[in-house]
C-alpha cells in the first residue's frame, strides 16, 4: 500500500530497528510531535475510552484542515499520540478519513506492545476519524 | 530447577527469558506437560460412567489428583473446580444462598483479590446481606477492626496471602476469632499453597479455594476444600450430567459426594496435569525455597529503593517474595514493556485489587513475583533491566 510520505517515513525508520528496546525507544520519542492539550481541558469528552492508561485526544478542523491535540499519561501513549498527529495535522478532513491504522502493522509498532496498547491505539485512530466526521 | 521447565530454553525479543510474573501464573514442568499430553495420546476417555478400558484409566488418573489434593492438605472434600474463582462462586452459590438470609453480616477485607469480592456482592444483591470491610493499615489488617466486623457475622472470607503485596495475614488468629462468633471461614489460598504447606483440618477453615496453576500445575482447574461440617450445609447450584444419582422426569436425586458440586464433564487432562504438579513439588522443599526467594525478593526491593522507587510490600517473615513497587514518575506499563524487550517478565496495573490500589493511593503498580525456580541471577538480570530503563527514561 502507499502511505503518505510522512507516514511511510515513520514505517520506514521501525522497520530499520530489530531490537526492541530500541523500537520502544523510538516510539516514546514521537511523544514530543504531540500539540498537548492542558490539563484543564481534559474531560469527558474527550477522553479516550477503552485505554487501559488515561488519554485524551481532541479534534478540530480550522481551515479545512484537521488539527489534534493529544495527553496520557503513559509515554508510549504519548509516542503513539505523536504518530497519529503526524498522520493527521495539517490533513484535509477527507484526506483523514480515507485513512487506515493499518500504517502502525506495516511499521512492525503494534507489534511491540501488548493487545490493550495495540487495540488503544486503533481505539485513537477510530476516535479521531469520528469526530472530523461529526465536524465536517 | 529450570532445566525441569522448557519454557526456560526459550528467548523472549532476543533475550534469556527472566520470569517473574509467578503470582499470575507459574511456569510447567516437563513432568506436567508430559502427563497432559500422555492423556490425550493414551487414555482420552470420558470420566466415570463407562466400563471399557479408556475410561477406566481417565477416571483413576483424574480422580487420583482429588486423592492427593487430600491427602496433601488433609481435608475430607476436595471440590474441583477451574480454579480459585470458581471454588469462592462455589462457595457463594452452594452454601451462602443456602445458609445466608436477608441482613445476615459477612467480613471480608479491603486486600481481597476482585475474585472474593465480587462473588459477595452478587449475592448480597441477590439476599441483601451486609459487607464488611476489615481495612488495611500499612499493608496489614487492622485487627482490630475485624473484631468489631465479627461481631454477629456468618461468614468471614481473607485472603491468605495478598497477591498484590504478598503480606501472609493472620489467618490462624482469624479464625480463631472467626470460630468464637460462630461464623464460618473462607480463606482464598491461591497465593499461598504455591509457598507453604496447610493442614486443612488444622487450620481450622470451613473452604480453602486455590488454584492448580499457581503452583507449576495447569490452567483451567483449582479446588476447593470444604470442611464436614459446611459440606452438610450445601447444596449444589448447578445441575447437570455427572452429578446425579436418578434422574426421572418428575425430580432428580444428587449424588452424596464432592460429585454432586461438579455437573458436566470435568477437567480431565488437568486433573492428571495437577496429578503431575502435586507430586512433582511433594519432593520439593517448599520451606527452604520460601526462606530463599524472601531473601531474594528483600535484596530486590533494597536495591529498589535505593534507586528512587516506592516499595509497597513489606517481605515480612512468612510473606510471598513479591515485590510490588512504582516508580514516581514512570508509567508502569512504560516500564513493564521496556522490561519485556530484555525478557523480563513482570506485570503491571491494579492486579485485581482496584480496593487495595485505592488504599495504597495509586492506580497500579509494577509486581515482580518470585517462584521455586528464580534465582540470584534472575534479580540481577532483573536490577540490571531495571537500570536500562532508568537510563533511557532519565
Amino acid at each position: 500500500m502507499t502511505w503518505p510520505d510522512a507516514i511511510q517515513e515513520i514505517i520506514d525508520e521501525f522497520q530499520e530497528i530489530d531490537d526492541q528496546f530500541e523500537r520502544l525507544e523510538v516510539l516514546m520519542d514521537f511523544s514530543s510531535e504531540v500539540n498537548e492539550l492542558p490539563f484543564e481541558e481534559w474531560n469527558d469528552s474527550n477522553l479516550v475510552k477503552g485505554c487501559q492508561s488515561i488519554a485524551h485526544i481532541e479534534v478540530d478542523i480550522r481551515d479545512e484542515k484537521v488539527w489534534m491535540k493529544a495527553a496520557a499519561d503513559a509515554k508510549m501513549v504519548q509516542g503513539l499520540q505523536g504518530i497519529l498527529s503526524i498522520a493527521v495535522n495539517g490533513s484535509s478532513p477527507e484526506t483523514v478519513l480515507k485513512l487506515t491504522p493499518n500504517f502502525a502493522e506495516e511499521a512492525g509498532i503494534l507489534v511491540s506492545l501488548t493487545p490493550s496498547r495495540s487495540n488503544g491505539f486503533r481505539t485513537m485512530f477510530d476516535m479521531v476519524q469520528t469526530r472530523v466526521k461529526e465536524a465536517m | 530447577m529450570k532445566a525441569e521447565f522448557p519454557i526456560f530454553q526459550r528467548l523472549v525479543n532476543g533475550k534469556k527469558l527472566v520470569y517473574l510474573d509467578n503470582a499470575a501464573t507459574t511456569q510447567k514442568p516437563s513432568c506436567v506437560i508430559d502427563a497432559m499430553s500422555e492423556y490425550y495420546s493414551s487414555s482420552n476417555s470420558n470420566v466415570h460412567r463407562a466400563v471399557h478400558t479408556l475410561a477406566g484409566e481417565a477416571t483413576e488418573g483424574y480422580e487420583a489428583c482429588r486423592k492427593l489434593l487430600k491427602q496433601r492438605y488433609n481435608c475430607d472434600y476436595a471440590v474441583i473446580t477451574s480454579g480459585t474463582t470458581e471454588a469462592i462462586n462455589l462457595a457463594a452459590r452452594a452454601w451462602g444462598e443456602c445458609n445466608l438470609k436477608s441482613g445476615d453480616a459477612i467480613v471480608l477485607t479491603e486486600m481481597e483479590h476482585h475474585s472474593d469480592i465480587v462473588p459477595w456482592q452478587m449475592l448480597a444483591e441477590r439476599i441483601a446481606i451486609e459487607l464488611r470491610f476489615v481495612p488495611v493499615e500499612n499493608g496489614k489488617l487492622d485487627m482490630d477492626a475485624l473484631d468489631v466486623a465479627l461481631e454477629g457475622a456468618k461468614l468471614v472470607c481473607v485472603v491468605h496471602t495478598s497477591n498484590v503485596l504478598g503480606v501472609r495475614n493472620p489467618v490462624e488468629d482469624i479464625i480463631s476469632k472467626a470460630k468464637a462468633v460462630n461464623a464460618r471461614v473462607l480463606i482464598d489460598a491461591a497465593q499461598a499453597v504455591p509457598h507453604e504447606m496447610i493442614d486443612f483440618k488444622e487450620l481450622g477453615a470451613d473452604f480453602l479455594a486455590f488454584s492448580a496453576h499457581k503452583m507449576c500445575g495447569p490452567t483451567g482447574i483449582g479446588a476447593l476444600l470444604i470442611s464436614e461440617n459446611a459440606f452438610a450445609e450445601m447444596q449444589p447450584f448447578m445441575g447437570g450430567g455427572d452429578m446425579i444419582e436418578t434422574v426421572t422426569l418428575q425430580g432428580s436425586t444428587y449424588q452424596s459426594n464432592e460429585h454432586k458440586f461438579e455437573a458436566g464433564t470435568p477437567r480431565i487432562a488437568e486433573g492428571f496435569g495437577w496429578a503431575a504438579a502435586l507430586e512433582w513439588i511433594s519432593k520439593v522443599d517448599l520451606e527452604s525455597h520460601h526462606v530463599r526467594l524472601l531473601e531474594i525478593a528483600r535484596k530486590v526491593a533494597k536495591q529498589l529503593t535505593e534507586k528512587g522507587m516506592t516499595v509497597y510490600s513489606t517481605l515480612n517473615p512468612g510473606d510471598a517474595a513479591v515485590v510490588s513497587f512504582t516508580h514516581p514518575s514512570i508509567h508502569p506499563e512504560d516500564f513493564a514493556r521496556l522490561l519485556d524487550a530484555q525478557g523480563i517478565a513482570v506485570r503491571t496495573g491494579h492486579h485485581c485489587a482496584q480496593p487495595l490500589m485505592d488504599k495504597l493511593g495509586v492506580n497500579g503498580t509494577i509486581r515482580a513475583s518470585f517462584y521455586l525456580y528464580n534465582d540470584e541471577s534472575d534479580a540481577s538480570n532483573f536490577l540490571s533491566g531495571i537500570d536500562r530503563v532508568l537510563e533511557a527514561m532519565a
